[in-house]
């Protein structure tokens, strides 16, 4: 079947069967920051964005977005914000193999764009889908600590 | 892959009966689909009920709290309605379901329809008395969430669709603390119990105790609550708490499974009910009049 959405601002047409995930619908199409891990929802490293939200691609029917809109970080790089996160990811030393960066970096993007206010707890809640096997989750928290204290000087 | 022969989309629930019906081949319908992405239901075809105008969370012009079935856990954490409804005991279960993106999509219906004895948001709803609403291809039934468990993975719906439940105004101001027991925070929970109580001039009035994953169907305590209602904050003595969690933890039908033995399980809802209806108490007892 025929989908039509907008992907990282650009209209798409895709051809999926009716039973595929997103996720298996952005590898086959080359879309490679959407990593492909534990399949069942839990791991967070297919994370994209549909309509503005967080999703786990890999338990998303990709029929299901015909005529939404999705963002992955190919759709980012040149995003002030996105750019502020990846700096300091690297900084602290958040990142190691990288397999869960992507998605990690969708979560916090979501949560630095929507929420009024964003303290540690609120970026732990945000990150409660994204597992990270090497460095752990202190170094992700302090970088994004780092970019909302940069975002409330700004304001 | 999943296989599927057709992906149909819904504009209305009377529309998703239909399509449900037309065939060819068995039919399911799905919301979010993070339970159905893991478990590929056997069917032809699926009915999408995102777009059918049931995704919405109201406060009726009678007060009551209506949840569409395809809100999805997000909205319900989120809502200004859902957060300020018996003391927001709805959006915080919303907000312990799976992690943040699997809340984008998943739903309330959905939950509910998938019917696990573990259905993480079945006890809170139980316990503020939850009504459904089910559609047909040309009429709406209502009954309560508790006759719609008909067993594990089992409904009274057959082909019809669950178009959302809705929590009576007189449980707004109930005073309302639900609690999940699981092994690690996203795993299916080992034991949950809530707990609502309407309490008015130092009396408890309501009770209700509700209890998950410790029984075919999520279910009521109904003899424990029978011994709160109507008893005075100062009568509910640790002896009597004592009493009421003992005939709660006697009234479920736990089984052994590779997370807990059933002895285990009904021990923990001895524990949590006693703590819960404490829990409630305790902030009354301090002043409050919720």
């Amino acid at each position: 079947m025929n989908i039509s959405f907008n992907l990282n601002g650009a209209r798409a047409d895709w051809e999926v069967a009716p039973g595929e995930t997103l996720l298996q619908a952005f590898r086959a199409a080359g879309v490679f920051s959407v990593k492909l891990g534990c399949e069942t929802g839990d791991c967070g490293s297919c994370t994209v964005l549909l309509d503005g939200q967080p999703v786990n691609s890999c338990v998303v029917v990709a029929a299901r977005i015909n005529g939404s809109s999705v963002t992955t970080m190919e759709g980012l790089l040149n995003d002030d914000l996105m750019i502020r996160l990846q700096t300091e990811l690297v900084e602290h030393g958040a990142v190691q193999c990288g397999y869960c960066i992507p998605g990690m970096l969708i979560s916090l993007y979501a949560l630095m764009k929507q929420a009024q206010h964003v303290d540690e707890e609120a970026i732990r809640h945000a990150l409660t889908g994204n597992l990270c096997r090497c460095t752990g989750y202190v170094k992700p928290v302090e970088a994004a600590r780092a970019v909302a204290a940069a975002m409330e000087v700004s304001k | 892959m999943w296989n599927l022969q057709d992906y149909r989309f819904a504009a209305n629930p009377a529309e998703a009966v239909a399509l449900m019906r037309k065939g060819p081949g068995k039919g399911a319908y799905i919301a979010g689909g993070t339970d159905m992405l893991l478990e590929h239901p056997n069917c032809d075809f699926v009915v999408d009920i995102n777009r059918a105008g049931i995704g919405d969370v109201a406060v009726t012009p009678g007060g009551d709290l209506f949840l569409g079935a395809a809100a999805t856990l997000q909205n319900l954490e989120d809502n200004d309605f859902v957060t300020g409804f018996a003391g927001g005991a709805v959006s915080i279960a919303a907000s312990h379901c799976g992690n943040r993106p699997v809340r984008t999509t998943a739903t309330v219906g959905g939950n509910l329809c998938n019917a696990l004895p573990s259905a993480d948001m079945a006890p809170v709803l139980l316990a503020l008395d939850a009504t459904c609403y089910i559609a047909d291809e040309d009429s709406t039934e209502s009954l309560p969430l508790t006759d719609f468990f008909v067993g594990p993975r089992m409904t009274v719906l057959e082909d019809r669709l669950l178009v959302g439940v809705a929590l009576p105004a007189e449980c707004a101001g109930w005073r309302c603390l639900a609690h999940k027991l699981t092994r690690t925070a996203e795993d299916i929970s080992l034991v949950q119990v809530a707990v609502a109580l309407g309490v008015e001039d130092g009396r408890i009035q309501e009770a209700r105790i509700a209890l998950g994953a410790v029984a075919p169907v999520p279910m009521r305590a109904i003899l424990a609550e029978t011994m709160l209602i109507g008893q005075e904050i100062a009568a509910v003595t640790p002896d009597v708490l004592g009493d009421v969690a003992a005939i709660a933890a006697g009234e479920c039908e736990p089984r052994d499974d590779h997370r807990a033995s059933a002895e285990y399980r009904r021990h923990l809802v001895g524990v949590l009910t006693r703590r819960l209806v404490e829990g409630i108490l305790s902030d009354n007892r301090e002043g409050g009049t919720a």
